[in-house]
């Protein structure tokens, strides 16, 4: 163990600005527009930080030698990305059993990767990340912060947050029949959207059944029931409108004849604007894909610029996210004003990237909006959040400075 | 071979080198030599090392020679045997099986040929022990071996469990194809009542954990700790850079192995080993490097600004303790294995060679004989 005496004369030797060892230090940050994502704005508005929380929301103005003083054009909440993958690569997916309930993603995840610290500079606080879709059920995501000590367990802020699944054709991408050559477990995986279905099917049935014949269980059968009683949300990639339909059939199936009540998101949700009136029945979140240039997108799916808008209008709670794409274009602060060229409404596209998905993920007693108590993920800005002419200056992660405004150009 | 035995009293024969070429075990052999390397870390002085039965019965520099004696006039250095941890000497393509991943009852003892020149070279370049272990190409690839270089001799036969926590043990054709199952697989064997896993647990066998990334290595501390295990980080160039971890999980590490113009990074991830406090060895993975590499490994790191004593416990008695052996092994103290070099002059200075190596009281190899 370091002294306390020379931790704290190390920190005295470090220059301003990058002392990122040191939560305790406060802040005041002065803002023309402070967005709290609750629905209210402060103009000309100030944040109090202290012990990495949110201390004060205010309007006016009020110095202290105590505290440093930030001054910037507008503060937002640290946005929330309810789909990426941190260097996730092949090495996230256990591929020798299309159902692998119990396998962690955060085992697999890098905490040394150059990835977390442009996520920090795109404003991106908190993420969810998920193991690829190489498996009908992949295993189990975590929330966790996109700064702070280098080690996955300190940041994570909710652990086994999500069952990770997908429908569609990557889980059977690269299986084949047996017939003709040596036998792998690529052999006896689900070849088409039907067997991918029939896999989450016998998931739930057998773990179901699994309450009164033990012989029915199956590694990770526990988890698929917590999802079942909705202890545990699934998270399910579904691209297009056969396979959000399929998720929604499904879950509507297990409800009926299960009498489970599983929370369900859908992710990568591209074509969700095409049948609407099944999510709001089936009250399921959607997670969308970023906006694509030319409408298409994961699977063939169609994905408009007004996409976002149609759900909102139609009261389908709605998440913005990055999918997993390390393009900067993908990320969450361009993602939001995507949405707002197709329509949406300024408030609930900061809603969109912000307490939103930290509802859907269930961390939004910590993350998701500018309140007091809630941990300082905040994002400070040169102009009105989200247009084409404003700039992230700034970043704090639980308290901790991570891009100083101050050493911005302007 | 010819051998030449020379039974000389202590007061007719001063000017003896190394003709006794082999010791009976049953009778006294004393190695006098102008320095001699004690396990207090202090200066090397002139001093004796009397071996009974294969063993160091006293050491120092008022040992007195007793009559009928065989003695062993060194005009040079005398230290311990090095110890080299992590090589596949003596038969590289047995010590993986691919047909499983997960073998803990594979013994690496049983897979080497005590005769291969692997272990000639080795005895040549002054090391007298060699962890020999697993290719971590699996999720546990067996268990590794304390072996000597002469003589056959298994000092531990189970010395260490292998454990994979790097790419290499995944595979893209069998179970594990992901971190994540890997790491469930091993907390599942973790909690096996019984077997090689259970006794790791209960910290019977260290582990020899086996990392390449940075990411591999928290992993592998993470894992250490919730099991509460015992034993050392292999195969990642950058542990060191996590050392504070690494020592707060009572963990040690095998460094290297090493090649010429080894990046200096690598070598700065040793000394932030040596400031945090973390023991290491180094490895040699011959035959693909040679031994002598051990040395200049150690040396390599020396000119980076290691420290002498610390460059010297991680060739011989930081060794000896990773391989679970300190109580035989790795340094001149009284009741250890009699595994002696003796060295033209300061075995971390590269200049030097060794002349004559003893291991368990047997003079094993000696230089122009």
């Amino acid at each position: 163990m370091i002294p306390i005496h020379a931790l704290a004369l190390a920190l005295a030797l470090v220059p301003a600005g990058r002392r990122e060892d040191e939560p305790q230090r406060r802040w005041t940050i002065y803002a023309d527009e402070i967005h709290t994502s609750t629905g209210r704005t402060l103009a000309n508005g100030m944040v109090f930080v202290n012990n990495g929380k949110i201390s004060l929301v205010s309007t006016g103005r009020e110095e202290s030698p105590e505290r440093e003083l930030l001054k910037v054009r507008a503060v937002t909440a640290g946005l929330v990305d309810a789909s990426v993958r941190i260097d996730a690569e092949l090495q996230s997916v256990e591929q020798s059993s299309e159902i692998s309930p119990s396998v962690r993603v955060a085992d697999s995840l890098d905490p040394f990767s150059i990835e977390w610290d442009r996520q920090v500079r795109s404003g991106v606080t908190t993420v969810l990340a998920n193991p690829l879709d190489l498996d009908v059920v992949g295993g189990l995501g975590v929330v966790l912060k996109t700064a702070g000590p280098e080690s996955i367990e300190a940041r994570t802020v909710r652990a086994d947050a999500v069952l990770r699944g997908a429908m569609g054709s990557q889980p059977s991408y690269g299986n084949h029949p047996a017939f003709g050559r040596p036998t792998d477990f690529f052999s006896r995986r689900p070849t088409t959207r039907m067997g991918v279905e029939w896999e989450w099917r016998k998931a739930f049935y057998d773990a179901a059944a699994s309450r009164k014949d033990s012989e029915r269980a199956y590694p990770g059968s526990d988890l698929v029931l917590r999802a079942l009683d909705g202890d545990l949300t699934i998270a399910i990639q579904a691209w297009t409108t056969q396979d959000i339909r399929t998720a929604v059939f499904l879950k509507e199936e297990v409800e009926r004849e299960l009498g489970g009540h599983p929370r369900v998101l859908l992710d990568a949700a591209a074509e969700a604007w095409k049948e609407p009136d099944l999510l709001v029945r089936s009250k399921v979140g959607v997670v969308l894909p970023p906006f694509p240039s030319n409408g298409r997108t994961g699977e063939g799916s169609f994905m408009a610029w007004n996409v976002a808008r149609m759900l909102h209008d139609r009261g389908v709670p709605i998440a913005l996210s990055s999918h997993g794409s390390a393009n900067p274009e993908d990320r969450l602060p361009l993602q939001a004003g995507y949405a707002m060229r197709g329509g949406l409404d300024f408030e609930s596209a900061l809603e969109a990237v912000t307490i939103s998905p930290a509802r859907m993920l269930g961390v939004e007693d910590r993350v998701g909006t500018v309140e007091v108590g809630k941990d300082a993920d905040l994002v400070l800005w040169n102009g009105p959040p989200f247009e084409p002419g404003s700039r992230i200056v700034g970043v704090l992660v639980d308290g901790v400075l991570k891009v100083d405004p101050r050493e911005q150009a302007e | 071979m010819m051998i030449t035995i020379l039974a000389l009293s202590a007061a007719a024969s001063p000017l003896a080198t190394h003709r006794a070429i082999l010791a009976p075990e049953s009778r006294l052999l004393a190695i006098r030599a102008e320095q001699v390397v004690l396990p207090d870390g202090g200066a090397p002085a002139r001093g004796v090392i009397l071996i009974e039965d294969g063993r160091i019965a006293a050491v120092g520099p008022d040992v007195e020679v007793p009559e009928g004696a065989i003695l062993v006039e060194h005009r040079g250095t005398a230290s311990a045997g090095l110890v080299a941890l992590h090589s596949y000497s003596g038969s590289p393509s047995e010590m993986f099986d691919s047909t499983r991943s997960v073998l803990p009852e594979a013994r690496v003892s049983l897979a080497f040929d005590p005769a291969n020149p692997d272990f000639a070279d080795a005895l040549r370049a002054g090391i007298t022990s060699i962890v020999l272990t697993p290719i971590p190409a699996s999720l546990c690839g067996g268990t590794s071996a304390l072996v000597k270089t002469s003589g056959g001799v298994v000092v531990r036969g189970e010395a260490q469990l292998s454990l994979g926590f790097s790419s290499l043990a995944l595979r893209n054709n069998r179970f594990p194809t992901s971190f994540g199952g890997a790491v469930a697989e091993l907390d599942r064997l973790f909690e096996e009542p019984e077997g090689v896993f259970a006794r790791a647990a209960k910290r019977e066998i260290p582990v020899l954990l086996e990392a390449s990334s940075r990411e591999d290595v928290a992993r592998a501390i993470a894992f250490a700790q919730r099991h509460e295990l015992t034993g050392a980080i292999s195969g990642a160039a950058w542990a060191g850079e996590l050392a504070e971890k690494i020592h707060s999980a009572e963990l040690s590490v095998v460094c290297g192995p090493w090649r010429i113009g080894e990046e200096r990074r690598d070598l700065l991830a040793v000394l932030a080993l040596e400031k945090a406090g973390v023991p290491f060895g180094f490895a040699i993975d011959a035959p693909a490097n040679h031994p002598l590499m051990l040395r200049a490994g150690a040396a390599m790191c020396l000119r980076e600004g290691l420290g002498r004593a610390t460059a010297w416990r991680a060739l011989t008695s930081d060794a000896a303790r990773i391989a679970g052996a300190e109580d035989r092994i790795g340094s001149l103290s009284k009741g250890l294995d009699a595994d002696i070099v003796l060295w033209s002059g300061d075995p971390l200075d590269l200049g030097s060679t060794p002349q004559a190596v003893y291991v368990d009281g047997k003079l094993a190899w000696k230089d122009k004989p």
